[in-house]
Parts: structure tokens; sequence; C-alpha cells
């Protein structure tokens, strides 16, 4: 195994554990772990195909992901914000009892 | 080469396992810092030495560390109906999550990435990333810019206290 596909291996796990935590956690800071790890594999495989792949002045493997880690940052303190503030109005963060918009 | 990545794999899918699997949220956010530290020392490794800080100061330094706050003020849930519930959730999880693995497995080895050719690219060279960054790539930093000053100001909006409105009002 190269370590192209051994990379690209690993996002794809990496990403289908992060999906797994996105639909099995009840808790929404759990579910934000997730995203992180999907995130996360998205980034590796930036970097994956940067390194082993035809060589590339403009860099453009690298340049997205440093994008993508500035917006993944952006992302999870706004979610958390409003994760706080949807706690402080129910005293909970389990997704199941956030249902008031339930018809 | 690949040794390093041999060992550095199976300890990051394990941390991200125990992320996904650990009912405890605080253990749950720590394995999550240490995956995202793993990925930080695996892009060290294969000579990406600017993103792998990157990745360490922002995802270790700041996104996990933000999670790990976040549990500490929002109560916890009740662990034992989390595992109680957990067989049913699983199966449901799996059931959507396997296909997505299977595709992209599939994609993976219809791909065929054992065929490129091996390469060995220049490691990372900081001055050429800054270089581009602020003259190719100046206006998406500029949004970026834009976006983390909205998302700070965003944040401190959503934070304040809004059940006592008047309380931090000045007296007339």
């Amino acid at each position: 195994m190269n370590p192209l596909a051994l990379l690209l291996t690993l996002s794809s796990l990496l990403f289908s554990l992060g999906l797994l935590a996105v639909l099995t956690r009840r808790n929404a800071i759990l579910i934000l772990v997730g995203i992180e790890l999907m995130l996360n594999a998205a980034n590796i495989n930036f970097i994956a195909f940067w390194r082993y792949g035809p060589p590339d002045p403009e860099l453009t493997g690298p340049m997205f992901v440093l994008f993508s880690i500035a917006i993944a940052a952006a992302e999870a303190a706004v979610g958390l914000a409003i994760i706080l503030m949807v706690f402080r109005h129910t005293r909970s963060t389990d997704l199941n009892r956030l249902d008031s918009l339930h018809g | 080469m690949i040794i390093p990545l041999l060992i550095l794999t199976p300890l990051v899918l394990l941390a991200a396992l125990g992320a996904v699997w650990k009912a405890r949220p605080v253990h749950a956010a720590l394995l999550l810092a240490l995956s995202l530290a793993l990925v930080a020392v695996l892009y060290l490794t294969i000579g990406a030495d600017f993103i792998g800080l990157v990745q360490f100061m922002v995802y270790v330094g700041a996104v996990a560390i933000l999670i790990v706050f976040s549990l500490l003020i929002t109560r916890p849930g009740d662990e034992a109906e989390e595992i109680q519930r957990r067989p049913r959730s699983m199966v449901t999880g799996l059931i959507c999550t396997l296909p997505v693995l299977a595709v992209l497995l599939i994609a993976l080895v219809k791909g065929n990435p054992e065929s490129a050719p091996a390469v060995d690219a220049p490691p990372l060279s900081i001055a050429h990333l800054g270089e581009l960054l602020f003259t190719t790539h100046a206006p998406a930093v500029l949004a970026v810019g834009v976006l983390l000053t909205a998302v700070m100001i965003g944040a401190a909006l959503f934070a304040r206290d809004t059940e006592k409105p008047k309380s931090n009002q000045p007296e007339k």
C-alpha cells in the first residue's frame, strides 16, 4: 500500500466515524465533535493529493486546508455559542428535548 | 516514509473511534483532541509542517478546548440513558453510515491510487505559501478576516445574557 492509498483510506474511515457520531449522538456538543472529525477527513484528502499527486507550484491543497481550518474554527465558535444559548433557554443540550417546533 | 504513517493511521482511527464511542462527553471531547493532535503529527510527518502547526494551534488549541469548556458550562446528559438507548441508535447510525463508507471505499479502489507514480514533492515552503496568500489569495484572506470578525461579534451577541437585558444598562 502506498502512502496516498493509506491516507485516502484513513480519510474515508475518519469521515464515516464522524458521520456515525453525528447520527448517533444526542448531545448537541458531541454532534459538533463528529462534524470536526468529518472536516478533518476532508483536510487529510487535500494534503494527501497535494503531497503525493503531481507537483503543484500553486499549493492549492495546503491553501484550501488553511482556509478550511479558519472556517471550521468560525463554525465551531458560532455553533457552540448557539448551543449555549439553547442551553440557557431549555437547561439541556439533549437534541431529543428540543422539539418545540415539532408539529 | 510509509512506516510512521502505518503507525499513526491506526492511532488516529482509535482516538476517533473513542470520540464516537465514549458515553461520557468529556472523554469523547478529549479523545477528539487527541485524534486532531495525531492528525497534526501526521501532517508534520509527511512534510506539511506549516499546516501541521496550524492544525495543532487552531484545532487542538482552540476548537477542542472550546468544546471542553462548553461541556463544562452545560449540564452533562444522563450517561446511563445514553448507554441504554445506544444499541438502537447505533443500528440506525450504522445502516446510514456503512453505505457511505462502502461508496467511498469503492471509489477509492476504482480510482486505484496504488498506480499513482511515486513523486517526491518538495516540502512545504512557508515563504512561498505566504507569498501566495498575500498575492493570489489576498481577497480570500480579507474575506476570512471579515468572516472571523463577524463570527466574533455574533458569538458575543449570542453569548450575552438575554434573560436580564436591563441589568447591564446604566442607571439614569
